[in-house]
């Protein structure tokens, strides 16, 4: 298949799960952000005069749809959102429709900031963001247990302090 | 009121003063009429106190920055001081000044002044000495340079006797002194051939001046007498007396002779004098006719390249080459003008190294990522006959129009598809990752296999449908990505692999045990059994 020979390989997922409490934290805000949808769209009905009568159902279907997104995609979320941190790389998959795989070596991270809003507070979790030198490059692991999100920034610093370089 | 300047500092050319007011006012002349015209309908007793305060407010204002400003060259230090009420200094070490570009505007070139760019490398601040004389000017740029020269270790006491502060003047009017060995004549890589100028009608990136010019025109077309309606009309009756193809004709031959001749006349603005070549570590690049621009970038920082062979130009045989540089504000810069194919590769194999990574022929993606390609520009096209639907419901058009419109366009997409297929490849070779990609134009991005800092593969729901997916190679250099699209996912596994050895190994499983971006779904793995990494 590919001129390059070897064995044909694909990444394998990778290892550790996020937080269990990342559905829960999940469902609220996706229902959070639904709700102000709906409210904004039922408004729009109830004020705006003369609007035909089939926008009610046009409504009720939108309700369902976010009811729906609200139950199923932080289960996906969950079973896809993936993570492992090696001695050499950074290795994370995400997404629920798509699927996003992202890999950066150790030796090129820049910074490491975890990000922890009141929601994601109250839930316990924290997310952490790898960057490096490229704007494209990225890496966030979201809805981390935020113990678990405290060790790994230490670790990732003090890995990333004893690179040299300015790592372009 | 301020003092000459100390010591070893050297202030910038005199000629400044003429420069700056001429600026100032320039700058200053739509406030001040527009305080004039406020004024004088108020109250014109206020005139005699007031011109002379806009007139020597701009001088003065002007003056200034020569009177502050004062550079000097110490041993080990380029030094600049500026600013009227808070001084600055700025320092660059002078074994980390990597570029010095000159650039003169017209009133500069008239001046006879060039304004010096002193960069670092180290961020992107650049210490700027607006104007020096041009011979200065070139004597401080060969003096800073040759002492970056690689041969010569910072620190080396290159500096015998009272050269230095103590001579202020000593190392601008004395070439020979033993303050610095001469520099390596620079390398040329290339330089304007006027026969290139057959490229310039073929190359549209002019064509966006242009039609900014036309809007800022229809602006004031509006204004203009002949555009009266009854003209117009008396006009189109005369027309009407012609052929209307003929003046369609002579419309379409004025219009054509028209863009030759803004595009042959912009080329030859931009690219005169063009000459790339190899100084110190750094591409050189110097050209323009009325504003000489100067572009420096260090080697060191240069990750690549881009040929761009856009739709018209490659018509003729010609490309354009870009630089993708890490550290720039901008990460990619032109280096040379629309020329013929072979000396963009030839310069692109210069700049690389090595002339295969430009030369190589790119693995194609297979029949998926060709489908691929097709639906999408025929999905883009699809939206004209829908619409073509709309007029024919409102104004009872014949049935059969949006099928002619799709008629028309379907197979155009389709064609279009087709070549951006054909533009999708990728391949490494040497030291180097290719990416082909464009659809009208074919680009051709190289990357140094050193610049890759990690990697991205996203896929959508129909792509995992089809298992194919975009592998995002992400850079500090140029666009900070270089986009694999649409490539089967285990050959972008392994280009990824091949690329950053060893980088992906722990997380490669052979293809019937993949549990992560495999092509189907099912890939939901039980992790009861494996070890759950919590560190």
């Amino acid at each position: 298949m590919s001129e390059l020979g070897g064995t044909t390989a694909l990444l394998r997922a990778p290892l550790n799960q996020v937080s269990p409490r990342a559905v829960p934290y999940w469902t609220i805000s996706a229902l959070v952000g639904d709700e102000v949808l709906l409210a904004a769209c039922v408004a729009a009905r109830l004020l705006v005069p003369g609007v035909p009568g089939w926008t009610t159902w046009l409504l009720v279907v939108l309700a369902v749809l976010a009811v729906v997104h609200a139950v199923v995609m932080p289960r996906i979320r969950y079973d896809v959102h993936r993570w492992e941190v090696t001695p050499i790389a950074v290795h994370t998959r995400s997404g629920w429709i798509g699927r996003e795989t992202r890999i950066a070596p150790i030796s090129r991270v820049q910074t490491v900031d975890s990000r922890q809003g009141a929601l994601m507070r109250a839930f316990g979790l924290a997310s952490l963001t790898v960057t490096t030198a490229s704007a494209a490059g990225p890496i966030t692991i979201d809805c981390l247990d935020a113990d678990t999100a405290r060790e790994l920034v230490a670790q990732l610093t003090a890995v990333t302090a004893t690179s040299e370089g300015d790592a372009t | 009121m301020i003092a000459a300047p100390e010591d070893g500092w050297i202030r910038l050319d005199p000629r400044k003063l003429l420069l700056d007011p001429v600026k100032a006012i320039g700058q200053a002349v739509v406030p001040v009429l527009v305080a004039l015209v406020g004024i004088s309908r108020s109250d014109t007793s206020y005139w005699p106190f007031l011109l002379p305060v806009v007139v020597i407010g701009p001088l003065l204002l002007g003056a200034l920055p020569w009177l502050t400003t004062t550079y000097r060259l110490t041993e080990s230090q380029f030094q600049l001081r500026s600013g009227v009420i808070n001084k600055r200094t700025s320092t660059a070490p002078l074994d980390r000044v990597r570029s010095v570009d000159l650039e003169a505007s017209l009133l500069h070139r008239v001046l006879g002044l060039e304004k010096v760019q002193v960069g670092t490398g180290v961020d992107d601040e650049r210490i700027t000495l607006d104007a020096l004389a041009r011979l200065d000017a070139a004597r401080l740029r060969a003096t800073l340079l040759a002492r970056t020269r690689p041969d010569v270790p910072a620190g080396t006491p290159t500096t015998s006797g009272p050269a230095g502060p103590g001579r202020p003047e000593g190392w601008l009017q004395d070439p020979s002194a033993p303050v610095v060995r001469r520099p390596v004549p620079p390398q040329e890589l290339a330089a304007i051939d006027w026969s290139w100028l057959r490229f310039a009608p073929f190359s549209l990136a002019r064509l966006v001046v242009v039609a900014g010019a036309l809007g800022v025109l229809s602006q004031f077309a509006d204004d203009l007498p002949i555009l009266d309606a009854d003209q117009a009309r008396s006009a189109w009756e005369w027309l009407r007396q012609f052929a209307v193809a003929l003046v369609v004709v002579v419309l379409a031959v004025g219009a054509l002779v028209g863009w030759v001749l803004i595009a042959v006349l912009g080329y030859v603005v931009q690219w005169w004098g063009f000459r790339l070549t190899r100084e110190a570590g750094s591409l050189h690049l110097r050209s323009g006719l009325v504003t000489t621009r100067s572009v420096t970038v260090e080697e060191a920082k240069v990750r690549g390249v881009e040929l761009g062979e856009p739709l018209l130009l490659r018509g003729v045989g010609g490309a354009e080459l870009r630089t993708l540089t890490t550290g720039l504000e901008n990460g990619t810069t032109q280096v040379l003008p629309p020329c013929p194919r072979e000396v963009a590769v030839g310069v692109g194999g210069d700049v690389l190294g090595e002339v295969r990574p430009l030369r190589v022929p790119l693995v194609p993606h297979g029949p998926r990522a060709r489908r691929r390609a097709w639906f999408a520009a025929v999905r883009g096209v699809l939206v004209l006959p829908a619409l073509a639907v709309v007029p024919v419901w409102r104004w009872d058009l014949a049935w059969w129009w949006p099928l002619v419109v799709a008629a028309v366009t379907v197979p155009l997409a389709a064609v279009v598809g087709e070549a951006a297929y054909r533009h999708l490849g990728h391949a490494l070779a040497g030291d180097h990752l290719v990416a082909g990609s464009g659809s009208l134009a074919r680009v051709r991005t190289v990357l140094e296999t050193e610049g890759v800092i990690g990697w991205v593969l996203t896929q959508s729901w129909w792509q995992r449908r089809i298992g194919l997916a975009h592998l995002v190679v992400t850079t500090a250099a140029g666009a900070e990505r270089v986009v694999v699209r649409d490539v089967p996912v285990a050959v972008g596994v392994a280009l990824a692999d091949a690329t950053t050895p060893g980088l992906l190994t722990p997380f490669l499983v052979p293809t019937d045990q993949a549990l992560g971006l495999g092509p189907g779904q099912g890939e939901r793995p039980s992790c009861s059994g494996q070890e759950r990494r919590s560190r």
